[in-house]
C-alpha cells in the first residue's frame, strides 16, 4: 500500500505503477464476485471495529439507490494514516471506492474528508476530477455501463464524525450525532435512509490490491484473522514515529523496538496505547510479548482500533495523560446523550484537578464510578449507557491509571500535584 | 394489525402488538419506566438515557433504551435489578450536576419530571464538588416564551416539536458536547403558532410561559377538561385555575383530535375571560343614546316590549338572530327555538357571510373524520391556509404527509404553512378557481402530477373558502369533484367554534335541529314540539343584512356575534345596525356591534358554562366549567328563555343539562349523545352522523378577474386579528399582524414601491392604508390583505381592488 | 414539491455567489447536504461566519437560520468570530503533549502575546489549541491557516510567530512553512507544492468550486 514514488498522487505516475487495472478487471467481474473476492481475503476494517468488509457488503439491503461512503474523517488520537494514503496516494483509494461501488451497485459515492486536512483534500479532489477527465468516473466507466458519480465532502472538525452514523448525518448537513443503532443501521437505513456501505480509507485502498491478486493471495499474508498488511501509525516516545506497513503477528515488543527504533536515550517503556485514544493501555509487565493481532489484542483486553500506537516512557506523567485523553472525549463529544455529554466532562474536571493539585482520595472512587455509569461494569469489550462507544472511549485511560498507575493517582493526590514535575 | 407478542417483563408476561415501543408495553401493563426524552407523540431519539432496562440477549444481558426498542415475541426485560437502577441513578446524577438548584422559583416545581423521577429513581445525594455549567438566566425568545439553558435537559422534545409536529424550526441545538444549548437564532425569535407546546412537553422549568410565569404553584390549581372553542376542531383541553381564575390551559392527548397540541391561540386565548372589560351587569340605552346599567328587570322587560311590538306590528318575520356559533350546542337550540317558537322567524345564521352552504356545512355525504388523515392516500386542502385558521388540523395534515406518507395537494392563492410539505403546490389568483378546478378535474399539462397524487385513495379533502373573494360555490364544485376521487371524504371547513354545532342546532334559515331541513316529516315532527313553526323561509346572514338596511327586517337579536368586524362586508353591517329599529344584543363585550345596540345583555362563557359542542367531523363533545362569570352575567340560554318569556312563551328550558336532554330526545341524529357519558366514558366525544342525502354537485364556478386597473385582493384571516377574544387577551393581542398589502415583487415594481412603504387599497366597500410587504409567494396582479387587523376598515367580499402607492 | 405557479425573484448572494451555491448545491442528491460546503463558502465572503453568512446558507438550502447555526456551531471550523489573519493552532493532544506541545504553546501564546482563544488587537494572529490534527508522528505540530507544520519546537514556534508579524505572507503554503518551521515529518510529503489555504481568512474554497489558488500564485 505504502511503496508509492514520490509523486504518485499525480494520476500518471498512478497508472504507471499499475493503477486503475484491478478496476478493469473488477468491471469485467459480476458484482457479487468482487465481494467475494473481497470476502475471501478476509480483510477486516481498518477503521477501527475491524468488522469484516466483504460481510459488510452482503450485508447492504438491497433498496436502491444504495450509497458508498469514504471515512476519511481520520481523527482519532495518534492517527495519522489516512491522511497519508489520501495525500500520498489518492488514486488508490479512489480505485478502491470504484471498485466498491460497483461491487455493490452504488452510482454515488461519497469521500468524507475531516476539514483540518485540506491537503488531502485538494489531493483527493484533483485525483478525482482526473479520474473523472480519464473515464474512470462518470457515465459508463471503461466501457462498462457502469456510472458512478463521486463528492469530496469536508468536514469542519469534529471527531464524532468518524463514527459512521455520526458522518451519514454529517453528510447530510446535519448536526454530526451518531445515529440510534438499530434501527439506523448504514447498510438498511444509511444515506437518506438508503443502504450504504461505510468504509475507512486504509480499507478500501487495500481492494485495488485484493482484486488485482485475488482474495486468496491477500488471505495467505498475515495470521489468520489478521490478514493482509496494515497501516501503523506509531508517534509518542520512540526514535522513528511515522507510518509503518506491517504484516501483523510480530510481537509489541519488535513494534516498538525494532521497527520504530525503541525509546530515545534508551529510557524505560512505561506503557502505550495499542490501538487509538479510544484503546485500554498496555504495559511492558503484561503485553510487550504480545502478538499483534486483531485477535490477541482483543483478548488482551484492548484493541487495534485504528492502528494508532502511542508510546510512552518513564518520564511520563500518567495523570496527566489520561487527563488529555479524556479531555479530548469531553471535547468531541456530539452531547446528545446524557452519560456522555455530562460523564466525560466531568471526568476530565476531575483529572485536571487532581493533576492541579486538589484531589481528594475520594476522587478515585469516583472516578471509577462515574465510569461504571458511561461503560456498566467497566468490562471489555465495554457495555455501554451512551448511544455510541465514545463515551466509553474516555473510561479507557480511567481504567489504565487505575490498576495500573494508581500509586501515581494516589502521589498526586498526596503530594498535591505532580511528582515528577 | 399486526400480530401480537409475548413480552416478558419483570417475570411477568405480557402480551403487545408487535413493534410497539417497550416503555409504552411496559407502561400499559403497570410498569412505569422514567423517561425524559421519549414522548409519545415524536419519534423517539434514545437521547436522555433515563429510560435504560436491561434485556436478554443470545449473547448476554444488554442494556438498551426501552423509548427506542420494539417489543419482539419471547424478549426478557428487567426494569429494576441493580444493574437497571444504578444505570438509572447515573443517569439522574448526570442530569443534576448541571441543573441548578432553583426548584422554589421555578414554575415547574411541583410537577416537574425531573423532580418526579428524582424522587423515585435518583441518587441521595450530590458528588458534584465542580462549578456549574453557566447560562444567561432566563431569556425571553419569543413574546410567549422564556428560555432557561440552566435548566435543560437537552431532551430534545422542543427542538424534536418544533421540526417534526409543527414545521417551524426556529429552536434548535446549538453548539456542542458540554457546551451544547438549546436556542434560537440571534435575531430570529422563536415565532411560532404552537411555541405553547413546547412549554407543556418540556419536562423541566427550561421552558417557560411569559402569561404563566409565578402567577401559580401547581398544587393551588383546580383542573377541569374541556374543549376548546377557538376553532372547530374541538381540541380537547385541561382548564386550569386558582382563587377562581383561569390561569392556564393546557392540551389533552386526545386522538380523534388534537393529539395533545394546541395552538397559541388555544392555550394563550383565555385571558379575555378574567377582562376588565367584560360586562356585568345589562345595558340599554336612555334617552339620550348612552347605553346604561340597569337591572335584568328592567332589561327585559325593555326588551320583551320593544320586539312584542315589532312582533305583533310587523310580524316575527321582521325579526332576525344572528350568532350563537361561539356558545355551546345549548345556547344555540335556546336561541333556535326562541326565534322559530317564541318569535316565529327563520331569518336566522350563525355563519357571517364567510362561510359556506350550510348543507355542505353540516350534512354533506361522505363526510371525513379528522383521524382519516391518519391513513389518507393523499390529500386535497383547497381552503383557508389551515395553519392561520384551523391550527391543529395543521398539524394533523403535516404529520399525515411528513411522517405517514401521504400525497399532498394544495391549492391556495399564496404561500401556506403547509407548502413545504406538498406534493404539488397550485397558487391563483383568486376569481380564477373555477378554471383551477376545470384544469384539475382534466388532469392535463400542469395538473398531471396533482392528479397522480390524488389517485391515491383513500382521499381526504379539506375544503373551504379560500379568502373572501372566492365564491362559496367553488367548494361546493369541488366537494363534487371530489367525489369522484378514489375511497374520498370530505372534512368541509368553518373556522368559528360551535358553528358546526350552532348549524346542527338549526342556527341557518332552512334548517332545524338535528340536521332536519324545513319542509320535510322531521321537521313536521319538531312542530309537535314546538308549536307551529315560521311558514315564511328566513334569510341569510347577508340577507339579514339587507334587510336591515332596507327596513324590510326591523329587529335583530344578536348572539355572541359582532358582524362589524366578522362580516367581510363591516360596513354594510354597521349600516345595517345603524337602520335597525331595534338591536338586542348578548354579550361578553361590548363590541363595535353591541355597541350599537338597544340592550344589551352580559353572558357567561368560556369556562363559565357547561354544555356541549360539535366539532368539525360532527363529534360532540363536553365544555365544562371552571370559573364564575363575571358579575350579573348569565347563560345565553338562560337570557333567551326570560325573553321568551316576557314575550308570553314559555320555551320549557331550566338548565343546560336540561336542554341536552331536550336536544337528544328531538334529533335523532343526537341520540344517545348525554352529558354522562361525556363526561366519562366517552371523553374524547360521540360523533354524530346523519345527513341530509345533501350530494354536493358540480356547479360551475365562472372565472372572474377584477377589472382593468384593478387587483384581485386575496382577503383572509390570520390566526391572530382584532377579534375581541384575541385583543381583550393581553399576550395575544400584540401577535396580530396589523394591516399589509402583500404584493408580488414585480407589482411592487410596476407601482413603484418597496417594503415599508404604504399603499391605498380601495374596494367599493371601504379603503384602507397599509404598509407594503413584498410577497413572493402570491401571484403577479394579486394583492393579500389580511383580514380584521386592529384598526383597519373592512374591504368586503370584493374581488377587485384599486392599490396605489 | 411541484410547485404550479408564475416564477417569482429569490433574494440571496451576488449572482456568482449564487451560482457557486447552485453548483455545490447539485452536487449532492439533497440539498441539505450542501450546507457544510456553503457554510466554508460563507465563510469565504465573509472572512468568517456572520449571521448574514448562515442566513443566506439557509435561503439556498431551504432550512431555517436556526437550523443552520446548529449545525455550523457544531463544528469547531466554522468560525463565528472574526478571527485574525492567520489562525495558528497547537494541537495539545496526546501524542503532542508527550513531545511538548504545551511548551510550544506557551512559546506561541507569549511571543504573539494572545492566550489561546483569543485574537490580538491588530487582528492579525490569532491563537487556539485544538485536539489531535493527525500528525501524531511529526509532533509537535501546529497548523497556521490549517496549513501543518510538522516538528515544530518552542523556539521555532516562536520564530514562526515573528515571521507572521513581518512577513505578513498573503497566503500559507504549508510546505514552505514546514521548510522554514519544521522539523521531523510524520511522513515523506512528497514533492514540494504550493498549494496553500485560501488567505487572509482561514477558510479554503468548497471543494468543486475552487481548487486552490493558481498555479503560480506566491512564487
Ligand atoms: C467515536 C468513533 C469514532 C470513529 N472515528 C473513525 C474515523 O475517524 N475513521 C474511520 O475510518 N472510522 C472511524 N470510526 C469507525 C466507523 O464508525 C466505522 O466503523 C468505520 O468507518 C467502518 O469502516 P471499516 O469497516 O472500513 O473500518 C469511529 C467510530 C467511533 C465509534
Ligand atoms: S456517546 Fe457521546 S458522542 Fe456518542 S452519541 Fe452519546 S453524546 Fe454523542
Ligand atoms: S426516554 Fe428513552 S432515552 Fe430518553
Amino acid at each position: 500500500m505504502t511503496r508509492h514514488p514520490s509523486d504518485s498522487h499525480t494520476l500518471e505516475r498512478y497508472l504507471e505503477t499499475g493503477g486503475y487495472q484491478a478496476l478493469a478487471k473488477a468491471l469485467e467481474m459480476p458484482p457479487e464476485e468482487v465481494t467475494g473476492e473481497v470476502k475471501a481475503a478476509n480483510l477486516r476494517g481498518r477503521g477501527g471495529a475491524g468488522f469484516p468488509c466483504g460481510v459488510k457488503w452482503s450485508f447492504l439491503a438491497p433498496a436502491k439507490p444504495a450509497y458508498v461512503v469514504v471515512n476519511g474523517d481520520e481523527s482519532e488520537p495518534g492517527t495519522f494514516k489516512d491522511r497519508q494514503l489520501m495525500e500520498r496516494d489518492p488514486h488508490q483509494m479512489l480505485e478502491g471506492t470504484i471498485i466498491t461501488s460497483y461491487a455493490n451497485g452504488a452510482n454515488h459515492a461519497f469521500i468524507y474528508i475531516r476539514g483540518e486536512y485540506p491537503r488531502s483534500a485538494r489531493r483527493v479532489q484533483q485525483a478525482v476530477e482526473d479520474a473523472y477527465a480519464a473515464g474512470y468516473l462518470g457515465s459508463d466507466i471503461l466501457g462498462s455501463g457502469f456510472d458512478l458519480e463521486v463528492t469530496v465532502h469536508l468536514g469542519a472538525g469534529a471527531y464524532i464524525c468518524g463514527e459512521e452514523t455520526g458522518l451519514l448525518n454529517s453528510l447530510e448537513g446535519r448536526r454530526g450525532e451518531p445515529r440510534l443503532k438499530p434501527p439506523y443501521y448504514p447498510a438498511a437505513k444509511g444515506l437518506y435512509m438508503k443502504p450504504t456501505i461505510v468504509n475507512n480509507v486504509e480499507t478500501l485502498a487495500n481492494v485495488p490490491w485484493i482484486i488485482h491478486n485475488g482474495g486468496e493471495a491477500f488471505a495467505a499474508i498475515g495470521p489468520d484473522g489478521s490478514q493482509g498488511t496494515r497501516l501503523f501509525s506509531i508517534s509518542g516516545h520512540v526514535r522513528r514515529p511515522g507510518n509503518y506497513e506491517l504484516v501483523m503477528g510480530l510481537t509489541w515488543r519488535e513494534l516498538i523496538y525494532d521497527v520504530a527504533g525503541g525509546i530515545p536515550g534508551d529510557r524505560a517503556l512505561k506503557c502505550w496505547i495499542p490501538g487509538g485514544a479510544s484503546a485500554p493501555w498496555f504495559v511492558p509487565d503484561d503485553h510487550l510479548d504480545l502478538p499483534v493481532t486483531l485477535d490477541d489484542t482483543a483478548k488482551a483486553g484492548s484493541m487495534l482500533g485504528s492502528g494508532a500506537v502511542v508510546i510512552m516512557d518513564e518520564t511520563t506523567c500518567t495523570v496527566r495523560a489520561t487527563e488529555r485523553l479524556v479531555r479530548f472525549f469531553a471535547h468531541e463529544s456530539c452531547g446528545q446523550c446524557t452519560p456522555c455529554r455530562e460523564g466525560c466532562s466531568w471526568l476530565e474536571r476531575i483529572l485536571r484537578r487532581i493533576e492541579e493539585g486538589a484531589g481528594r482520595e475520594v476522587d478515585v472512587d469516583m472516578l471509577l464510578d462515574i465510569s461504571d455509569n458511561i461503560s456498566p461494569g467497566l468490562a471489555w469489550p465495554p457495555r455501554m449507557t451512551t448511544i455510541c462507544p465514545l463515551g466509553p472511549s474516555a473510561v479507557s485511560p480511567i481504567l489504565a491509571i487505575t490498576s495500573y498507575f494508581k500509586d501515581e493517582l494516589m502521589a498526586h493526590i498526596h503530594q498535591g500535584g505532580c511528582p515528577l514535575d | 394489525m399486526t400480530k401480537p407478542v409475548t413480552v416478558t417483563i419483570n417475570r411477568r408476561l405480557v402480551n403487545a402488538p408487535a413493534g410497539e415501543l417497550l416503555i409504552k408495553t411496559a407502561q400499559d401493563n403497570g410498569v412505569y419506566i422514567p423517561r425524559f426524552c421519549w414522548h409519545p407523540r415524536m419519534n423517539p431519539v434514545g437521547m436522555c438515557r433515563m429510560c435504560l432496562v436491561e434485556i436478554q440477549t443470545p449473547r448476554g444481558p444488554l442494556m438498551v433504551t426501552s423509548c427506542t426498542t420494539p417489543v419482539s415475541d419471547g424478549m426478557t426485560v428487567d426494569t429494576t435489578n441493580p444493574t437497571v437502577k444504578k444505570a438509572q441513578e447515573g443517569v439522574l446524577e448526570f442530569l443534576l450536576i448541571n441543573h441548578p438548584l432553583d426548584c422554589p422559583v421555578c414554575d415547574r416545581a411541583g410537577e416537574c419530571p425531573l423532580q418526579d423521577q428524582t424522587m423515585a429513581y435518583g441518587p441521595g445525594e450530590s458528588r458534584f464538588v465542580e462549578e456549574k455549567r453557566h447560562f444567561e438566566k432566563p431569556i425571553p425568545i419569543s413574546e410567549l416564551v422564556m428560555l432557561d439553558r440552566e435548566r435543560c435537559i437537552l431532551c430534545a422534545r422542543c427542538t424534536r416539536f418544533s421540526e417534526e409536529i409543527s414545521g417551524d424550526p426556529l429552536i434548535e441545538f446549538q453548539e456542542r458536547g458540554n457546551y451544547t444549548e438549546v436556542n434560537t437564532f440571534p435575531d430570529e425569535p422563536f415565532r411560532s403558532y404552537f411555541s405553547g407546546n413546547t412549554v407543556q412537553i418540556c419536562p423541566v422549568g427550561a421552558l417557560t410561559a411569559t402569561p404563566y410565569r409565578f402567577r401559580a404553584r401547581p398544587w393551588d390549581l383546580t383542573f377541569v377538561e374541556s374543549t376548546c372553542q377557538h376553532c372547530s376542531s374541538g381540541d380537547r383541553i385541561n382548564l386550569q385555575s386558582s382563587q377562581n381564575r383561569l390561569l392556564r390551559i393546557l392540551g389533552v392527548d386526545s386522538e380523534p383530535t388534537n393529539q395533545g397540541w394546541l395552538s397559541d391561540k388555544c392555550r394563550f386565548g383565555f385571558e379575555y375571560v378574567a377582562s376588565p372589560a367584560r360586562l356585568t351587569s345589562p345595558l340599554v340605552r336612555d334617552k339620550a343614546g348612552e347605553l346604561q346599567e340597569v337591572s335584568w328587570g328592567e332589561a327585559l322587560d325593555y326588551s320583551g316590549k320593544a320586539l312584542g311590538e315589532v312582533i305583533s306590528r310587523s310580524g316575527g318575520r321582521a325579526v332576525a338572530g344572528l350568532g350563537g356559533a361561539r356558545g355551546t350546542n345549548e345556547d344555540a337550540y335556546a336561541f333556535s327555538k326562541f326565534l322559530r317558537s317564541a318569535v316565529g322567524t327563520n331569518s336566522v345564521d350563525c355563519q357571517m357571510d364567510d362561510g359556506l352552504d350550510p348543507r355542505l356545512l353540516s350534512a354533506i355525504v361522505d363526510r371525513a373524520r379528522i383521524a382519516d388523515l391518519e391513513s389518507a392516500g393523499s390529500i386535497l386542502v383547497w381552503g383557508p391556509d389551515l395553519k392561520e385558521e384551523h391550527p391543529t388540523l395543521y398539524l394533523r395534515v403535516r404529520r399525515a404527509a411528513q411522517e405517514l406518507g401521504a400525497g399532498l395537494v394544495v391549492v391556495h392563492p399564496r404561500g401556506t404553512g403547509l407548502d413545504d410539505r406538498a406534493s404539488v403546490k397550485v397558487t391563483y389568483q383568486p376569481g380564477r378557481g373555477g378554471e383551477v378546478l376545470t384544469e384539475l378535474m382534466d388532469g392535463n399539462g400542469r395538473m398531471a402530477e396533482a392528479r397522480e397524487v390524488l389517485s391515491n385513495g383513500p382521499v381526504v379533502a379539506l375544503l373551504g373558502r379560500p379568502g373572501y373573494g372566492e365564491s362559496p360555490d367553488l367548494a361546493e364544485a369541488t366537494a363534487a369533484f371530489v367525489r369522484s376521487l378514489p375511497d374520498a371524504t370530505i372534512l368541509p371547513l368553518a373556522r368559528r367554534g360551535n358553528v358546526f354545532g350552532a348549524l346542527d342546532m338549526g342556527l341557518s334559515p332552512a334548517l332545524l335541529p338535528g340536521r332536519v331541513q324545513r319542509g320535510t316529516l322531521a321537521a313536521q315532527m319538531l312542530a309537535d314540539r314546538w308549536g307551529e313553526l315560521p311558514a315564511a323561509s328566513g334569510r341569510d346572514c347577508r340577507g339579514i343584512l339587507e334587510g336591515l338596511e332596507s327596513g324590510d327586517i326591523e329587529a335583530v337579536v344578536l348572539v355572541g356575534a359582532d358582524p362589524v368586524r366578522d362580516v367581510p362586508d363591516g360596513e354594510l353591517a354597521r349600516r345595517a345596525l345603524e337602520k335597525a329599529g331595534l338591536v338586542v344584543a348578548i354579550d361578553q363585550f361590548l363590541t363595535d356591534s353591541s355597541r350599537m345596540a338597544d340592550v344589551v345583555f352580559p353572558a357567561m362563557g368560556f369556562s363559565e358554562v357547561e354544555g356541549t359542542v360539535t366539532n368539525i367531523e360532527g363529534r360532540v363533545l363536553k365544555v365544562n366549567r371552571l370559573t364564575p362569570g363575571p358579575g350579573q352575567s348569565r347563560p345565553d340560554w338562560a337570557i333567551l328563555s326570560d325573553l321568551a318569556a316576557r314575550l308570553g312563551v314559555d320555551l320549557g328550558l331550566v338548565s343546560a343539562q336540561q336542554i341536552s336532554q331536550e336536544v337528544e330526545e328531538l334529533a335523532d341524529i343526537y341520540r344517545g349523545v348525554n352529558w354522562e357519558r361525556l363526561d366519562w366514558e366517552d371523553r374524547d366525544g360521540i360523533v354524530v352522523s346523519g345527513d341530509l342525502g345533501y350530494v354536493p354537485v358540480f356547479s360551475h364556478v365562472a372565472s372572474v378577474s377584477p377589472r382593468p386597473g384593478e387587483m384581485a385582493l386575496h382577503y383572509a384571516r390570520t390566526m391572530y386579528d382584532d377579534g375581541v377574544m384575541t385583543r381583550e387577551s393581553p399576550s395575544l393581542r400584540p401577535l396580530a399582524p396589523g394591516s399589509g398589502a402583500h404584493l408580488h415583487p414585480a407589482d411592487a415594481a410596476r407601482l413603484g414601491v418597496g417594503e415599508g412603504d404604504s399603499v391605498d387599497v380601495t374596494s367599493v366597500s371601504g379603503s384602507l392604508r397599509a404598509g407594503v410587504v413584498i410577497d413572493p409567494t402570491v401571484e403577479p396582479g394579486v394583492v393579500y390583505v389580511p383580514f380584521n387587523q386592529p384598526d383597519t376598515p373592512s374591504l368586503g367580499t370584493v374581488l377587485g381592488v384599486k392599490v396605489s402607492g | 414539491m411541484v410547485e404550479i405557479r408564475s416564477p417569482s425573484v429569490r433574494r440571496g448572494w451576488s449572482e456568482s455567489t449564487r451560482a457557486r451555491a447552485s453548483e455545490i448545491v447539485k452536487q449532492y442528491p439533497d440539498p441539505r447536504s450542501a450546507v457544510m460546503p456553503l457554510l466554508y463558502l460563507a465563510m469565504a465572503e465573509d472572512g468568517y461566519l456572520t449571521d448574514n453568512g448562515m442566513r443566506e446558507v439557509a435561503g439556498a438550502v431551504g432550512l431555517t437560520p436556526a437550523q443552520v447555526r446548529a449545525v455550523a456551531s457544531f463544528y469547531t471550523m466554522y468560525k463565528r468570530d472574526d478571527p485574525g489573519r492567520y489562525l495558528i493552532s497547537c494541537c495539545t493532544s496526546i501524542s503532542c503533549m508527550l513531545l511538548g506541545s504545551d511548551e510550544v504553546l506557551r512559546a506561541i501564546e507569549e511571543e504573539s502575546d494572545v492566550t489561546a482563544g483569543e485574537t490580538d488587537p491588530e487582528e492579525l494572529i490569532s491563537v487556539e489549541h485544538v485536539e489531535c490534527i493527525g500528525a501524531c508522528g511529526g509532533a509537535p505540530a501546529v497548523t497556521v491557516n490549517y496549513e501543518l507544520i510538522e516538528g515544530v519546537t518552542a523556539e521555532k514556534a516562536r520564530e514562526l510567530v515573528r515571521w507572521l508579524r513581518t512577513a505578513r505572507p498573503d497566503a500559507i503554503v504549508g510546505a514552505e512553512c514546514q521548510e522554514l518551521f519544521g522539523g521531523r515529518r510524520s511522513f515523506d510529503w512528497g514533492p514540494f507544492d504550493r498549494d496553500s489555504a485560501l488567505g487572509p481568512y482561514p477558510a479554503f474554497g468548497p471543494l468543486g468550486t475552487v481548487s486552490g489558488p493558481s498555479e503560480d500564485q506566491d512564487g
